[in-house]
């Protein structure tokens, strides 16, 4: 077992551990530092598979800035913020439709087998002409669609709106 | 550029009215400046695309698929409309904050007139023509709710229908085009085939459908009279030419955009384009011809009688579309984008030359006004430049591209015999363009006073209203005279240069000038000797001419008869219909409708209005396709075998 | 060159989309919701970088340069949901998903 394998096998193990923490604790102050470990967990994922660029994007956005976001919105939204939030029963069916997904897609992935595949590594700096050459639509696109959603959620949290 | 376009979409405050100048001001700089760069470099052409979905290749049918790609391409004749768009937009938009300052709905207005002016970018832009129909259908709708903007009028209402309606008639043709082409060039032509290439107008120096590929295919004359149909549609050629004089029940300041300059020109861009990219057959060329030159000597017809100053306008613009068309099918597509050119200046000059008369007195009547030529001094010579532009009167604008027009025509002439009636009604409707034309300004002008007294004091409007006619006034005067700016020649010629069509501006017949100079003279001439000074001419008493005035007032009984094959032909299919409905469809109804009744009583419980339910019906369903898809579907065809 | 095996990766990715799925069928808690759809989110842009990391062809870089574009349109989608969070606290009094029932027949 190879020292990557070894590093891959820890960190999907932490990203599940923590995903499913984040949504079981009761303090939601609790569930935002889970999530928080989750994101960073991931970006290691990302440097792991070569791909530097978007581990720092990841721990800028995610780590960093969204979960400030969830925090501040936790903040804004309970008088005591750590307070606990009532116990919500497990359901079997949300269970059961949550299984079910994950036996299809699993047995999809089955039929690509265990052939170990070699890990590409590219220049970042290739990476910004692709995005701005090749996916420069897309990227025009993200921005117009930021816009609109920065006005609709000024005009939700506007005060005083009848 | 995208920017530029994208900029216009972008406008959504209250009373947005000044934002939207903004905006378009900035659109058009940057326009103007794409059809600079265009200019300096002439027979150049960007385009930038994404794939938009690909279909894979079936072995047989489309042995390369095809893919439909969305993108813009700014070549020569795409940046000449740019130019037109953008400028008389920014004019448009200037002059509707003093023309519209005391109506209601003022955001809903600048929205519309916005979100059209980015569908136009659009549509000039479009690198293909699937993404052109999108953009052809947008500026459609706008233009339904731009008619309708005063929608407490029962009769602007109606009038916006009619003109969704009929130039839906259009649309579908169009479309029925698209597809016909679709099916007869999925593989030939360059790159795999027009469908595989994505529908993109291919630059080359040949149509990309090349003579040889057209060969002599009724289809293919078929498709090319539908693709006429969908451009008559939104041009308002012939028989569908009824919407464009109610579409006058809006604004004017929206006549003057969608319905002179811009929206109306969009059907005979998509000809020229067809023509330019796809290339017509010769019949098709020959009922473009008679389309076009049928529909300026008819409309111009019917301009002659009418009182209403804005329908008057409204069918000269008919009339100068079916000189573009005209032009067009005689294979001078650059000719015919020469003349919308100028055409859209000077029409939208008379438009707002107009409205700012409507907006002083608050009629549209001709015969109630009179003697404006002294209180509205600017307006008077804003539409006395327009009309000398549109009646083609050197040095004027429309003096050099409807000479052009007439020229290219007369050239090929000799080739084509049978283009020689339609050449003859063009050469009438000059005179009667010049006549109509001045009859209205000495009508609305001319005099010492004017003729109904209840109405108030003319004045001129305030300076957002004027400076837009100074703006084109001066494009009236010079648009004609850039094509001997070598810049501007680049452009037409580079437009042409790369489908190969002749280009012929400039070098019009000396003796065919002469005379169509003098036939406008003469229009304007006896116009002024009926109408000037404040007369009024008068046929009560001349029987022979009685009727045909009728006739032409009710513009040759074409809605009556439009009405009666709706009344008549839709109410005795929908009672065949109602028949079936009545005695078929109903007991199977009836049986049905109890079952469902009982489901949908099980089915409203699950309406728990939770989000989280909602989700999990979400996740069963994709579920339940996956399970179908990989499961179910599998097993079928294992069993029964695939065919 | 370090090789891994890629159906790992992509059992990874399943296994956060089917925690996403019950997160979101089960938790009552706005905050916890928007969670729940980051961490499917999450999942899906993974997948993305695996096959950029592992794609045999120059274009794998499109799998990253469309990881970017998903990771602003998470950011952004992150925004609105806390203005709906807010909005619903201010109309609610409270984030219960449970209680914004209007939409029930």
């Amino acid at each position: 077992m190879s020292l990557e394998e070894i590093a891959f096998l820890f960190l999907a193990a932490v990203a599940l551990v923590t995903a499913v923490a984040a949504l079981l604790v009761r303090e939601l102050v609790h569930t935002i530092l889970w999530i928080a470990i989750f994101f960073v967990d991931l970006s290691a994922i990302y440097f792991l598979l070569n791909a530097p660029f978007l581990g720092v994007i990841q721990l800028g956005v995610y780590a960093g800035a969204v979960t400030v976001l969830l925090l501040f919105g936790v903040m804004v939204t309970r008088k005591r913020i750590f307070a606990r939030e009532a116990a919500t029963g497990i359901g079997p069916i949300p269970l059961a439709l949550a299984l079910v997904t994950f036996i299809f897609v699993v047995s999809a992935v089955a039929e690509l087998g265990q052939t170990e595949r070699p890990i590409r590594s590219y220049d970042p700096s290739y990476l910004s002409v692709n995005l701005f050459q090749t996916n420069g639509p897309w990227l025009l696109l993200l921005g117009l669609i930021m816009l609109a959603s920065v006005s609709g959620a000024i005009y939700l949290v506007r005060e005083g709106r009848e | 550029m995208i920017i530029g376009v994208t900029g216009t979409r972008l406008r959504r405050f209250e009373y947005g009215g000044w934002i939207a100048v903004a905006l378009s001001g900035a659109a058009m700089v940057v326009g103007v400046l794409i059809a600079f760069g265009e200019a300096m470099s002439p027979g150049n052409y960007t385009n930038v695309q994404i794939t938009w979905f690909h279909v894979a290749g079936a072995p047989g049918t489309f042995p390369n698929g095809f893919t439909l790609v969305m993108g813009t391409l700014v070549d020569p004749i795409s940046s000449l409309m740019l130019v037109v768009v953008t400028v008389v937009g920014f004019v448009v938009m200037l002059y509707s904050i003093g023309y519209m300052h005391h109506d209601k709905g003022l955001p809903r207005y600048y929205a519309e007139l916005s979100l059209f002016l980015a569908a136009m970018n659009g549509l000039v832009i479009s690198n293909n023509l699937i993404e052109f129909f999108l953009f052809w259908e947008l500026v459609g709708l706008c233009s339904y709710f731009l008619i309708g903007f005063y929608y407490e009028k029962p009769s602007a209402a109606s009038a916006a229908k009619e003109a969704f309606l009929v130039t839906r008639i259009g649309d579908i043709m169009f479309l029925l085009g698209i597809f016909l082409y679709f099916s007869h060039y999925a593989t030939a032509g360059p790159n795999g085939g027009w469908a595989a290439n994505g529908f993109v107008f291919v630059h080359g120096t040949t149509p990309f459908l090349a003579p040889s590929i057209r060969g002599s295919s009724t289809l293919i004359t078929v498709a090319g009279i539908m693709i006429l149909g969908g451009a008559a549609g939104k041009s308002a050629q012939f028989p569908l030419h009824v919407w464009l004089p109610d579409a006058m029940e809006g604004p004017t300041t929206v006549s003057a955009l969608i319905h002179a300059a811009t929206m109306v020109a969009a059907g005979v861009y998509l000809l020229a384009v067809a023509s330019l990219f796809l290339g017509f057959t010769s019949f098709d060329s020959l009922v473009i011809v008679a389309i076009g030159g049928f529909t300026a000597f008819f409309a111009a017809t019917m301009a002659v009688v009418h009182p209403d100053i804005k329908r008057v306008i409204a069918y000269s613009t008919i009339s100068q579309l079916g000189y573009m068309v005209l032009a067009i099918g005689a294979g001078f597509a650059m000719v015919g984008l020469y003349h919308l050119f100028t055409h859209a200046f000077f029409k939208a000059l008379l438009f707002l030359a107009a409205g700012s008369v409507i907006h002083a007195l608050g009629t549209q009547d001709l015969f109630k006004m009179g003697g404006l030529k002294k209180p509205m001094k600017l307006t008077a010579a804003a539409f006395a430049i327009g009309g000398l532009a549109l009646a083609g009167i050197p040095p004027f604008a429309g003096f050099w591209s409807k000479d052009d027009v007439l020229s290219s025509v007369y050239s090929q002439l000799g080739a084509h015999p049978a283009y020689w009636p339609f050449f003859v009604m063009a050469f009438a409707a000059v005179f009667l363009t010049a006549y109509y034309i001045f009859r209205a300004w000495f009508l609305a002008f001319s005099g010492d006073r004017i003729r109904d007294p209840t109405l108030p004091a003319a004045h001129e409007g305030p300076w957002v209203m004027q400076v837009p006619l100074v703006i084109l006034s001066a494009f009236a005067v010079g648009a004609g005279l850039f094509v001997f700016l070598p810049g501007f020649q680049g452009l037409l010629l580079g437009g042409a240069g790369v489908a190969g069509i002749p280009p012929a501006y400039g070098t019009a017949d000396v003796f065919l000038s002469a005379v169509s100079v003098l036939l406008a003279a003469g229009g304007i001439g006896l116009a002024a000797l009926l109408w000037g000074n404040g007369r009024v001419f008068s046929l009560a008493d001349s029987s022979v001419a009685q009727p045909l005035r009728r006739l032409l007032l009710h513009r040759y009984y074409f809605k009556v008869g439009y009405d009666w094959i709706g009344a008549k032909g839709v109410y005795t299919v929908s009672r065949a219909a109602d028949f079936f409905d009545r005695y078929v469809i109903d007991g199977t109804v009836h049986g049905l409708e109890r079952m469902f009744g009982a489901m949908s009583d099980r089915l409203r419980r699950m309406q728990s209005g939770l989000v989280s339910d909602y989700a999990a019906y979400i996740v069963a369903g994709l579920l339940g396709l996956f399970a179908i898809l990989l499961v179910v579907a599998p097993f079928l065809i294992a069993r029964f075998g695939g065919s | 060159m370090t090789t891994l095996i890629l159906s790992g990766f992509l059992a990874l990715s399943a296994g956060l989309l089917a925690i996403s799925i019950f997160g979101i069928l089960t938790r009552r808690n706005f905050i916890l919701l928007l969670i729940a759809i980051e961490i499917g989110m999450n999942a899906a842009i993974l997948n993305f970088v695996y096959f950029a990391a592992f794609s045999g062809a120059t274009t794998g870089l499109d799998g990253q340069a469309i990881a970017v574009v998903l990771i602003g349109f998470a950011a952004t989608e992150i925004a609105v949901g806390l203005a709906i969070v807010l909005a619903l606290n201010r109309l609610k009094g409270s984030i219960n998903v449970a209680q914004a029932i209007e939409l029930k027949l």
